[in-house]
Order: structure tokens, then C-alpha cells, then sequence
């Protein structure tokens, strides 16, 4: 199977030398196509910031990384805005939807910097829009519609550049436990039907049941990996729980 | 914690926010204070006493700079205030009363424009000597002015500070007041305009702005039409009206409305300037039309109060040679003295010498619009000077006329401007002899604006002069008959230099006296200029005023491209996290930056345009009055505008940039 993403020895590091915080400490990865990655690991355990380092939108204090063949580092900054332009999708926690622009127009905004025609587009809009049952909001405006309906648009946008892999930081963590479901199966169905490759960082349980594989994260390094392979979704919640409380639980820092 | 470090804490935290806030109270207490020391320059005191006039300007100008000033503050203020909502909300949250958060926040105004009105002297100190020296240019005075430090103007403008800041005080309070706890949670949204469907009377009433502001420029040309003489107050106010409220209906709802059209036919597909630029205008029209429409007016004032003064200035040189076209004119018997006072010192000079014959003719004959003969009340024939051809010539260089022919120069005044005269037709000429009198047809070949002869004092409104063939000239000349007048001569200096000399002698010989009326107490001498005097005597009655012109123009301009730069800087901060938004999704800088580029010519741009057109209709309306250039001072001074709009454009543009910048690191 082809590789779509490899970290190796990926380092990251806040602050001055005296004040130094290692967050990410050498971490290898690899991500195949269509794989449904889930990201878990308790606060402060460096969930978001290696998903923004493996995204392109912070950068690495050593180490490389690379998606589709193409590394990183080595790329300008103009380079890299293209690059999550036309390879990469987003899922936001806060959904980050412009407040001025209509639902179809923030769905269709990437496209706003990328030539591709409006008959295509708009067929390519259709179809996300009918699979995330968005339909009927099309027209509204950000803040006339729910917290489910703004991720599940944020979700159209991400996938509307037919991305290589969808990066989603706690899509779910804002919304009610109905919403968060409903929009993980968008996202499964999704991942399976369209062989969409997808990187969610969670700290639900839940959320991560619907992964194909899940990595934990534990002080900045991996700790161990999760296969749902082929168990049933219940199966590898129980599992996923078992080994959050190995790890010492979510959310408190001991 | 104490009160004093809670204050020094946030105001060191805030340094950046309070930078332009605290640049923006020294710039107007420097503005103000080197104004009003003008005012009490020793220099210029002495300037002001000669025109009573220029000393009210003076004073309803200093008003009029310190309301301009306190509304520039205070705009200021409660910009840099709702950017702090968020800070007066979390002080609310830990529990703190709202009289406890003004008197932090009061404190803090009252270190600030401590600060503020010190180094605003200071500088402003330097600054008056500079506008000192300005003035004194203009009013061509080559006194040394001194750097004058008067207690007056310092105990001034410390009051009307304390007056303005109690004033930001009680805008504090209330807006202290309106700040709720909700306002935490709900993000600044309050002015968000939802434009999804349009109804037929939004875009009627778009339109409609656009039709007002067409009338209010079609009744501005009409203003000083002659058959609404009756009416200028009226029609003036009717203008004001239309062109305001056509400026207000045009942000309110036509920019929207063509945003809106373009945004509906583009289906959804937006591109990157459409998301950065045509959608966020949108959104802030409704909140921003108050604003712009008052930056707009307050831009057409100030360019065209500037444009008036600077025509005023430009034209002072045209309309002095209209009064005094060569540097002497010499009218008396004292004349030949002087030319021999020039002679003995050795100082080259042409003289042209001409009779000092009159015939009368009437110009209404050569109005195009017969309509207006009722209006020009004198038409009736009247005077006016003969010359003839070669006479002319020597003046002005070669023509050719034939022996009926004749043409009219001088045709100078407000009122070649009011009407329209053919520049070919019929003339019919008369002179009176002593006893009998002599009709002539002449055919006027052309009517020439320039000024080539003195008006003999007494102000007609018409200075035409008569240009006839040396043979028609000698037949009147010998009709005419001998009147023992003295001939008149004007005389123009080879040299420039030596014009401090020959003014000397011009008073020596008692050339410049005219006449001398009655004697004793009641005495009453009537001087012909030279060409200087008429200068300096234009000076001391225009400069004044058209230096406070400048001033208060320069104020207006800084005070509303400042306002529009701080205003972008707010959109700039709140907009920053959809920056972060395109950024990562994969919008380069360079892209954003594009969008905001376009953003930036809106909000510049058009204000500034649709104050270029309200101030040139007004200008176009009244210049005449003023000067007799009109498009050089206009062209100069609007690009002076566009060219300082720009530099502010410029600046915000800048710091879109640093935010864009900061928005993913």
C-alpha cells in the first residue's frame, strides 16, 4: 500500500534554549491511503501540535515530513500555501466558517485561488453537499445555522479540492454527542466510500471508535497504536478506553 | 493588587494599542497649540492689525480647528475603547463594579492626555515657528520670527484639553455603561447586514441616493445663475442637503446593492477578491455609511475650502496685473520726473505711451445668450478706453485688423466668467465731442481676456478696451478734440533687480500720488499702485485668510485619512482570524494581501471620489469669486489630496500586512 504521509523523527521544541519545552519528542509515523487515523492522548501530550506540524501549518524543530513524495521542509512558504491548497483539506474544532460569506461560498471558497471550472465545481459541490445532507442550508449564513450543520459545511469545504488527506483537530469537540455522530459517519462513510484519508486528533473515545487505526500520545513521543481491523465498532470503543485509562485518563494531568 | 499597578499593568500591556491613540492626542494638541501661538505671534499680531477681517478668521478658525479636533479625539476614543470591550467585560467577570472600571480607565485617560498635551506643546512649539515662517512666505513679510513661547496660547490650550477630555470622560461612562457581560460571549457582530434577498425598495432607494446627488450637482451649476439671485441661501442649503444625504443613501444601500448583484451572479463561486474585500465591505455598510458619509462631506469641505484659497493664491498675481499690468503705471505731469529719476540712475526701462481717450460702445450686442442682456445691468453703454493698433502692438506684439475692424481686450472681471460673449460680431461705437457726437459700426474680430491697460480706479465692472485701426483711431482722435489729459505711460523695469530702487524713486518723484482731494483734515490722497504695492496691498487683505484656509484644510485632511486609517487598523484585528482561516486552508499572503489591496482602494477610494466630485461642483459653483484660475489650483490641490490618501492607504495596507503576517506562525 502507498504511503500518503511519513514523519520521521519529527521534533518539536517551544521557546528559548533556557526555557525549552520539548512537545514533540522523535516521533515516526505513517499513514497509507485511506486510512482513517485517530490521534488520542492526554492534555499537554502534543495531539495538536503534531497534527499542525504534519499539516504544514507550524513548522518542525527537526526532523521531516512527507505527503505524496513531497517533503515539507524543504518547500517556501508560498510553495506550502499552495500545497495545502490543492493537497490538503481541513476539519477545525471552532469550524473557522467566515462569518460574511454564505454557506455555498464558504464551501466553495478554496476554489476561490484555484482555477477549476464552474461546471465541475458546482457538480463536485452537489454531491458533498447531498452526502453531508446540507442541502437545505446552502444559502444561509454562518451563524444562522447550527454547530452540526457549521461543521458538516466546514467538512464540504475540506473536501471540496478532492484533497490527498482531510486534517480534522477535534471536529467533534464543540458539538452534541447526536451531531458528533451524525458527522462521524458522514466522515466514515466518506473515508470508505470515497477512499478519503483522514487524521482526526480526539479525546472522545467515541469519535476515535469510527478510526481505522488510532496512535497514542503520551509526553510528546508515541506510546502505542490501536487496529479496529475487524472489530466491531463497540468492541474498539471498549478497547480504546481500556487503554486511555492505562495511560492515565483525559483531560487531568497528573 | 492596587488600583495604580492595575493601571501601569494594562497600560504597559496595551502599549501598542495606545501608541496611535496617544500619537493621535499629540497630533491634535500640537495642531491646536501651534495655531493658537500663531495667533498671539507678535508678527503676526501685527499682520492681523491691518485687516480686521483676517483677525475674526483668526478667531472663528481656532473654533472651527477645535471642533474638528475634538471630534477627530473622540472618534479616536471610542474606536480604541470598543476595541477594549472584551478587557471591560473580564474586569466585569472577576467582580469588579463599573464605577470602579471607570475610574481605572478614567485614570488612565487622564495620564494619557497629561502626557499627550506636554509633548503636543512641546512639539508644537517647534511646529508654530515652522507655520510662523509659512505665513509669513505667503504674506511675502521677510520678517525674523521668533520662537515665541506665550503663556496665553499654553493656558489655552491646557482648558480646552481639560474641556475634551472631561467630554471623553462622559463618553467613557456611557460607554461603560452599554458594555454587557453578553458582549463577551457574543463576538462583535452587532453590525452585520444579512443581504440576501434585495427588495425593490432597497434598490429604489439606492438609486435614489444617485439621483440626489446628480440634482444636488445640477442645482450647484444653477447657483449663481442670474434669475435666482433671490434664491442663493435657499438653494445653497437645497445642495447641502441633497449632496449629503445622496452621499449617505449611496454607502447605505447602492454599494450593497452592486456588490449584491455582482455576488448573485457569481453563484457561490467567489474569487479570493470577492472573499477578502467585496463581502467584508458588504458586511460593514451598514455600521460604516454613518462614518463614511462624514469622512465624504468632511473631505469635500475641507478640499474645497483649500482649492478656494489656493485659486484665491494663485490668482493673485493675474488679478493684480488686471489692476496694475506693467510695474508703473504713471497717470500725472509728475510722470516724465520719474522716468528721468530712472534715467539719472542708470536703471533700463520701456515705456509705452498712450492718449487718454474714451469712447462708448455696449457689449451686450456680443452676448450669446440674448436672454441675459435683461441681467447684465451694465450693458448700458458706459465708457470705456480707446487704443489703438500700434499702440497695442507695442504692448502685446503684432495683429493684423483691417480698417473697420476692431477688437476688445481687457475683457476681464467675474463677469466675462457669469456670461458668455461672442468673440465675433458688431459693435456700435459713439464719441462724444465736446458738442456733437460721432456713430460708427465697427466688426469685432476678437474679445481677449488679458490685461493690458489700467483701470483708472474707479471699479466698473467691464475694464474693456476698445482696439481700433491706427486710421479709425486718428479719425475719433480728431473728433474727440483736445481735452488737455495728461497722456498715460506705462513703464516695465528690463531689470527685476532693480525694483527695490526704482520703488524709491516712483515715491521721490510723486509719481505715485493720483489726485489729492479737499485739504487739511480731509484730505484724501488717491495713489496709483506700481505693480508692488498692488502685490503687498493683495497680500495683506487675501494671505491671511488663505493661509487659514491652508492650515484648517491640512487639519481636516489629516483628521479624516487618520480616522480612515484607524478604522482599517480595527478591521484589520478583528478580521485577522478569517485570515488564519484562508491561510490554512491555502490561501498564500500574497493572495490575501491582493484581496486587501482592493479593500483598501474601496475604502480610500471612494469617499475620496465622491468628495473629489462634491468639492469640484462646489468649487465650479463659486470659484469666480475667489480668483480667476480655476483648473491649475484644482488639478494641484486635488492631487495633493489623492496623494495624501494614498500615503495613508499606503500605511493601512502595511499593517494588513503585519496582521496577515501574524495570522499563522
Amino acid at each position: 500500500m502507498m504511503n500518503i504521509l511519513t514523519a520521521r523523527k519529527v521534533r518539536k521544541t517551544y521557546g528559548k534554549r533556557l526555557t525549552a519545552v520539548e512537545v514533540l519528542k522523535g516521533i515516526d509515523l505513517e499513514v497509507s491511503k485511506g486510512e482513517f487515523v485517530g490521534i488520542m492522548g492526554p492534555s499537554g501530550s502534543g495531539k495538536t501540535t503534531l497534527l499542525n506540524v504534519l499539516c504544514s501549518i507550524d513548522h518542525v524543530t527537526e526532523g521531516i515530513v512527507e505527503i505524496n513524495g513531497q517533503i515539507l521542509q524543504e518547500m517556501k512558504e508560498r510553495q506550502l500555501a499552495a500545497f495545502r491548497r490543492d493537497a490538503l483539506g481541513f476539519i477545525f474544532q471552532d469550524y473557522n466558517l467566515l462569518d460574511t460569506l454564505t454557506v455555498k461560498e464558504n464551501i466553495l471558497l478554496p476554489l476561490a485561488i484555484k482555477k477549476v471550472p464552474h461546471k465541475a465545481a458546482e457538480q463536485r459541490f452537489q454531491e458533498l453537499v447531498e452526502v453531508l445532507r446540507i442541502e437545505d442550508i446552502v444559502a444561509k449564513y454562518p451563524n444562522e445555522i447550527s454547530g452540526g450543520q457549521k461543521q458538516r459545511t466546514s467538512a464540504a469545504r475540506a473536501l471540496i479540492t478532492n484533497p490527498s488527506i482531510v486534517f480534522a483537530d477535534e471536529p467533534t469537540g464543540a458539538l452534541d454527542s447526536k451531531s458528533a455522530t451524525a458527522l462521524l459517519k458522514n466522515l466514515e462513510q466518506i473515508n470508505q466510500q470515497r477512499n478519503v484519508t483522514i487524521m482526526m486528533v480526539t479525546h472522545d473515545a467515541v469519535a476515535a471508535s469510527f478510526c481505522s487505526r488510532v496512535l497514542f500520545l503520551k509526553d510528546g513521543a508515541l506510546y502505542t497504536e490501536l487496529y479496529k481491523g475487524d472489530k466491531t465498532r463497540q468492541e474498539f470503543f471498549q478497547q480504546i478506553l481500556s487503554t486511555q485509562s492505562v495511560l492515565g485518563g483525559d483531560g487531568y494531568d497528573d | 493588587m492596587t488600583i495604580s499597578r492595575l493601571i501601569s499593568r494594562s497600560m504597559l500591556k496595551n502599549m501598542r494599542h495606545y501608541f496611535l491613540y496617544f500619537f493621535s492626542l499629540i497630533f491634535s494638541v500640537t495642531l491646536y497649540f501651534s495655531f493658537v501661538t500663531l495667533q498671539f505671534n507678535d508678527e503676526v499680531l501685527k499682520q492681523v492689525s491691518n485687516s480686521p477681517t483676517a483677525a475674526t478668521g483668526f478667531k472663528v478658525a481656532s473654533y472651527l480647528l477645535y471642533f474638528i479636533v475634538l471630534f477627530f479625539v473622540l472618534y479616536a476614543n471610542h474606536l480604541f475603547t470598543k476595541r477594549r470591550s472584551k478587557e471591560i467585560g473580564m474586569y466585569q467577570l472577576i467582580g469588579m463594579t463599573k464605577g470602579l472600571i471607570f475610574r481605572l480607565i478614567a485614570a488612565e485617560n487622564i495620564v494619557l492626555f497629561s502626557g499627550a498635551v506636554l509633548i503636543g506643546i512641546i512639539t508644537g512649539l517647534l511646529s508654530s515657528r515652522f507655520f510662523t515662517m509659512v505665513l509669513m512666505k505667503v504674506l511675502e513679510q521677510e520678517a525674523l520670527v521668533q520662537l515665541t513661547f506665550d503663556s496665553k496660547a499654553i493656558i489655552q490650550t491646557i482648558m480646552l484639553f481639560s474641556v475634551m477630555l472631561i467630554v471623553i470622560l462622559v463618553q467613557l461612562s456611557w460607554m461603560i455603561r452599554r458594555v454587557s457581560l453578553l458582549s463577551l460571549f457574543t463576538a462583535s457582530k452587532q453590525t452585520e447586514e444579512r443581504v440576501k434577498r434585495f427588495s425593490v425598495w432597497q434598490m429604489l432607494i439606492g438609486a435614489l441616493g444617485l439621483v440626489l446627488i446628480g440634482w444636488g450637482y445640477y442645482e450647484s451649476t444653477q447657483l449663481f445663475a442670474s434669475n435666482q439671485a433671490d434664491r442663493i441661501l435657499i438653494n445653497m442649503l437645497l445642495i447641502l442637503a441633497l449632496t449629503i444625504g445622496g452621499a449617505f443613501l449611496v454607502f447605505r444601500y447602492s454599494v450593497s446593492f452592486i456588490f449584491n448583484l455582482r455576488r448573485l451572479s457569481k453563484n457561490g463561486h467567489l474569487t479570493a477578491t470577492d472573499v477578502l474585500a467585496v463581502t467584508p465591505i458588504m458586511h460593514r455598510m451598514k455600521g460604516n455609511a454613518k462614518s463614511l458619509t462624514l469622512i465624504t462631506v468632511l473631505t469635500a469641505v475641507s478640499l474645497a475650502i483649500s482649492t478656494l484659497s489656493y485659486i484665491a493664491y494663485y490668482s493673485g498675481e493675474k488679478s493684480v496685473k488686471t489692476a496694475v499690468p506693467a510695474d508703473y503705471v504713471l497717470t500725472t505731469d509728475k510722470g516724465p520726473a520719474f522716468l528721468e529719476l530712472l534715467n539719472q540712475q542708470g536703471i533700463d526701462y520701456r515705456a509705452v505711451t498712450y492718449e487718454d481717450i474714451y469712447v462708448d460702445f455696449n457689449v451686450s450686442s456680443l452676448l450669446k445668450n440674448a436672454a441675459d442682456m435683461q441681467e447684465l445691468f451694465y450693458a448700458e453703454e458706459s465708457t470705456k478706453r480707446l487704443l489703438s493698433q500700434s499702440t497695442y502692438e507695442q504692448l502685446k506684439g503684432k495683429i493684423e485688423l483691417q480698417e473697420d475692424e476692431a477688437f476688445i481686450t481687457n475683457m476681464s472681471g467675474y463677469v466675462s466668467k457669469l456670461y458668455e460673449f461672442n468673440k465675433q460680431g458688431q459693435i456700435e461705437v459713439t464719441i462724444d465731442s465736446l458738442d456733437t457726437r460721432l456713430n460708427d459700426t465697427l466688426k469685432i474680430v476678437d474679445v481677449k481676456e488679458e490685461s493690458t491697460l489700467a483701470h483708472n480706479g474707479s471699479m466698473g465692472v467691464i475694464y474693456a478696451v476698445l482696439v481700433v485701426s491706427d486710421q479709425k483711431y486718428a479719425q475719433y482722435k480728431e473728433f474727440y478734440g483736445n481735452r488737455h489729459r495728461v497722456p498715460q505711460t506705462l513703464v516695465f523695469l528690463e531689470n527685476k533687480n532693480d525694483v527695490a530702487k526704482a520703488e524709491e524713486l516712483y515715491e521721490q518723484s510723486g509719481a505715485d500720488i493720483r489726485e489729492i482731494i479737499g485739504e487739511g483734515e480731509k484730505q484724501i490722497i488717491r495713489k496709483q499702485n506700481s505693480y508692488k504695492q498692488e502685490w503687498q496691498d493683495y497680500m495683506n487683505i487675501f494671505g491671511m485668510t488663505i493661509f487659514i484656509a491652508a492650515f484648517l484644510g491640512l487639519a481636516f485632511l489629516l483628521t479624516t485619512g487618520s480616522i480612515l486609517y484607524f478604522k482599517q487598523i480595527a478591521e484589520a484585528d478583528e478580521e485577522q482570524a478569517s485570515y488564519t482561516t484562508l491561510r490554512k486552508i491555502g490561501f498564500s499572503e500574497q493572495d490575501i494581501l491582493k484581496g486587501i489591496v482592493w479593500k483598501q482602494v474601496f475604502n480610500f477610494g471612494v469617499p475620496l471620489l465622491i468628495g473629489l466630485l462634491h468639492s469640484y461642483f462646489a468649487v465650479k459653483s463659486g470659484w469666480f469669486l475667489f480668483g480667476t484660475e480655476l483648473v491649475v489650483p484644482m488639478l494641484i490641490m486635488m492631487g495633493l489630496y489623492i496623494l495624501m490618501y494614498m500615503v495613508f492607504m499606503l500605511l493601512a495596507i502595511q499593517y494588513y500586512k503585519k496582521v496577515i503576517k501574524s495570522s499563522l506562525s
